[in-house]
């Protein structure tokens, strides 16, 4: 931590899908790892994530989206944080997310995908080296 | 000790067992490790007739179809009926749904099994603004009573059974009552309908926890609402469902899972006795919906012991007389969150031995879960593979041809005691708090469920539960060898036909339809005799929700 500031995180699950267990599992991950994790559940809007993140100014977002949706809701909230003038926070992604759409989504800006079956500390020193720099 | 039993001989077997752990065993060499069952219970390294040796047959176990129940609770079982094949299926606009039922019944599977899309769900149109991407996703997009005729065209519905996955109450509500009227449309009288509906409470307020929900109380009454209009008028339905298997998706364990339904099930009986119920009337038909997971004798355990539990609770405190209310029947799903995304061919096999245990736990229908289950919607070929895996278990394997096989193991006996026990335990628990219904609005449950899923996910993490190809035989750049599925154009398909509608249906009878379901609501009537009406007139999903919300208002759960 450079500036001797928790990093801050917010995790959110855009749309309507209940599948709402790996969001969960990895905001109380970051948050055991000595993180200040802002879950905003089920049921968000990408301008309610967007404004959330700004509000509560994070230094990441995790979006967590199983129901295949992935390829509308990512393309939605870069160009909002870019509208927005905060394209500097960490957007990173989880869930049902097919390896062959990740191209797409890092070009778009999106730092990593963790799919199903990812261990949550990969995903803890994720943060931790990319928000150093 | 039971009369089975004599003294001296287990004094005997346990001398003997001393000495071979002792000596041939070495304990101390392998007991480093530990050994428990998934949901943490701890699991000796065998048991011998000294472990079962305070049971009773006849109270314990007894036989098949008969109290208590736990070796099955049909006296045939298998040999007489073999379990549904019920393959869930669900996608896109009911255009297309309507396609996979008719493909998996000229198949062989033996029951509809249909699953709403996320919409559909939380009780909202494909066209809203906060739906649209979401529409056809996980499930069928059902709008209005055109969406139900359309995804039952063709479908003999007077035949076979039909399972509705409406989950939360706030769907159920309004899909089942579709269902129902476009049946009285069809012709076929309600008392001829026969399937099941899911319409549990705690998958609105406590397993998908969304902002701006109904209030637990009143999800709770629309589900008992449901439950005692089928007792009245659809006597061979089920109107619901208590949703263990979703309980046990999101983090909970075995036992919480079996306590949960049964405390659920507790409470739907208290509500409907204060409504003037006997017990006798509607418990034949409160069924339940149990997950598969990875531990097998677990798992058989956990169906053994729901039988047995149900049995005691229907038995002693509600004394049911009518042996069917005494029966717990179940429907089982194999695990989703025991599949992987990675090498997904693996799923076969897993959801295969997942499959075995629910049939050595003599459930009544079974759901294959697809090999893709963790990448995307079934494709035609991973369900047809599912079918065919339950196929080949049914017709094959001959585990069906003796009743409940493993009973009288010293293990799974041991195991279902254990399970029983400590259902009893968490549900005293509960109880101790005021029911599920307070549960929940507390917010216990929420932190019960979160905190079982953590533990999950560190001991995979950890490493110390193996899982194939996540924590141990991972493949670098493996090749995806499936196609995935991809979700047919909904979205435009639905919003035509709701436009239609909405222009050439009678504007003043919607209007009388809605406002009828309003004043339900004010005078706590019994919503689901308004709303099958109110279907008729055409009026949408989101209409009938959104009026439900006005008069109730809404609820945020708290956040894990």
């Amino acid at each position: 931590m450079s500036n001797g500031r928790k990093r801050r995180i917010l995790i959110a699950k855009p749309g309507l899908d209940g599948h709402d267990r790996g969001a969960k599992v990895v905001a109380r991950a970051l948050r055991n790892a000595g993180m200040e994790v802002i879950y905003a559940g089920l049921h968000q809007t990408p301008i309610q994530i967007v404004n959330a993140a700004i509000d509560e100014d994070v230094d990441a977002i995790g979006l967590s989206i199983l129901s295949g949706a992935h390829k509308t809701i990512f393309p939605k909230i870069m160009s909002l944080l870019k509208e927005k003038g905060t394209s500097d926070i960490l957007v990173f992604g989880g869930g049902t997310i097919p390896k062959k759409d990740w191209r797409e989504l890092k070009a778009l800006g999106v730092g990593e995908i963790f799919t199903t079956g990812s261990d949550t500390q990969a995903i803890i020193d994720y943060l931790n080296k990319t928000l150093e720099r | 000790m039971s009369t089975l039993f004599n003294a001296n001989v287990i004094e005997e077997i346990d001398r003997e067992k001393d000495k071979w752990q002792e000596t041939l065993y070495q304990s101390a060499e392998v007991d480093k490790k530990v050994f428990e069952t998934l949901s943490g219970l701890p699991i000796e390294p065998l048991y011998t007739p000294t472990d079962t040796s305070q049971m009773d047959y006849l109270n314990d176990l007894g036989f098949p179809g008969q109290a208590p129940y736990a070796r099955g609770v049909h006296s045939t079982m298998y040999r007489g009926r073999t379990w549904t094949m019920r393959q869930l299926a669900g996608f896109g606009p009911p255009e297309e749904t309507n396609k996979r039922y008719k493909f998996l019944l000229k198949e062989g599977a033996t029951g509809i099994n249909g699953v709403f899309d996320y919409p559909t769900l939380r009780g909202i149109d494909s066209t809203d603004p906060f739906a649209r991407a979401d529409a056809g996703r996980g499930g069928v997009a059902i709008d209005t009573i055109e969406d139900m005729r359309i995804l039952f065209d063709g479908i003999p519905i007077d035949k076979i059974s039909s399972s509705l996955v409406t989950c939360q109450p706030i769907c159920n509500i309004t899909v089942q009552s579709m269902y129902f009227a476009n049946a009285q449309i069809r012709n076929v009288p309600l008392n001829q309908l026969a399937g099941t509906s899911q319409n549990d409470f705690l998958m609105e307020t406590a397993i998908t926890v969304a902002p701006e929900i109904l209030p637990p109380k009143v999800s709770f009454k629309l589900s008992c609402d449901a439950i005692e209009y089928c007792t009245r008028h659809v006597p061979r339905w089920n109107p619901i469902s208590f949703a263990g298997y979703n309980y046990r998706e999101a983090g909970c364990t075995a036992v919480q899972e079996l306590a949960f339904v049964i405390s659920n099930a507790i409470a739907c009986s208290e509500e409907l006795i204060r409504r003037g119920q006997t017990i006798d009337s509607f418990a034949p038909r409160l069924s339940f919906f149990l997950s598969a997971h990875s531990d097998f004798f677990e798992e058989i355990a956990k169906y053994r012991a729901a039988r047995r539990v149900w049995f005691r609770i229907m038995k002693e405190r509600f004394e049911a007389k009518n042996p069917r209310s005494l029966m717990f029947r179940f429907h089982v799903q194999t695990s989703g969150v025991a599949l992987t995304a990675q090498q997904p061919l693996n799923n076969i096999s897993r959801a295969a031995y997942h499959a075995l245990s629910a049939v050595l736990g003599g459930a009544q229908s079974v759901h294959i879960d697809g090999y893709d289950e963790a990448l995307c919607t079934p494709t035609e070929l991973s369900s047809l593979t599912a079918l065919r895996t339950n196929q080949i278990l049914q017709l094959e394997t001959r585990v069906t041809h003796t009743i409940d096989p493993l009973g009288g193991s010293y293990f799974l006996e041991t195991l279902t005691n254990k399970m029983q026990a400590e259902t009893f335990k968490l549900l005293e628990e509960i109880e101790g708090m005021g029911g599920i219904v307070k549960a929940v609005e507390s917010g216990w449950i929420h932190k019960e469920i979160s905190n079982s899923a953590y533990e999950y996910q560190k001991s995979i993490d950890s490493g110390r539960m193996p899982i194939v190809g996540i924590n141990c035989y991972q493949m670098v750049d493996e090749e995806l060898p499936v196609d995935l599925f991809k979700v047919p154009e909904t979205l435009q398909i639905q919003e035509k036909k709701l436009k239609k509608i909405k222009k050439e249906r009678n504007r003043a009878h919607a209007q009388d339809a809605l406002d009828a379901v309003a004043r339900c609501c004010e005078k706590d009537g019994n919503l689901m005799e308004v709303i099958i009406e109110s279907v008729k007139s055409r009026v949408t999903e989101g209409e009938i929700s959104l009026t439900l919300k006005n008069s109730y208002g809404t609820w945020n759960p708290p956040l894990f």
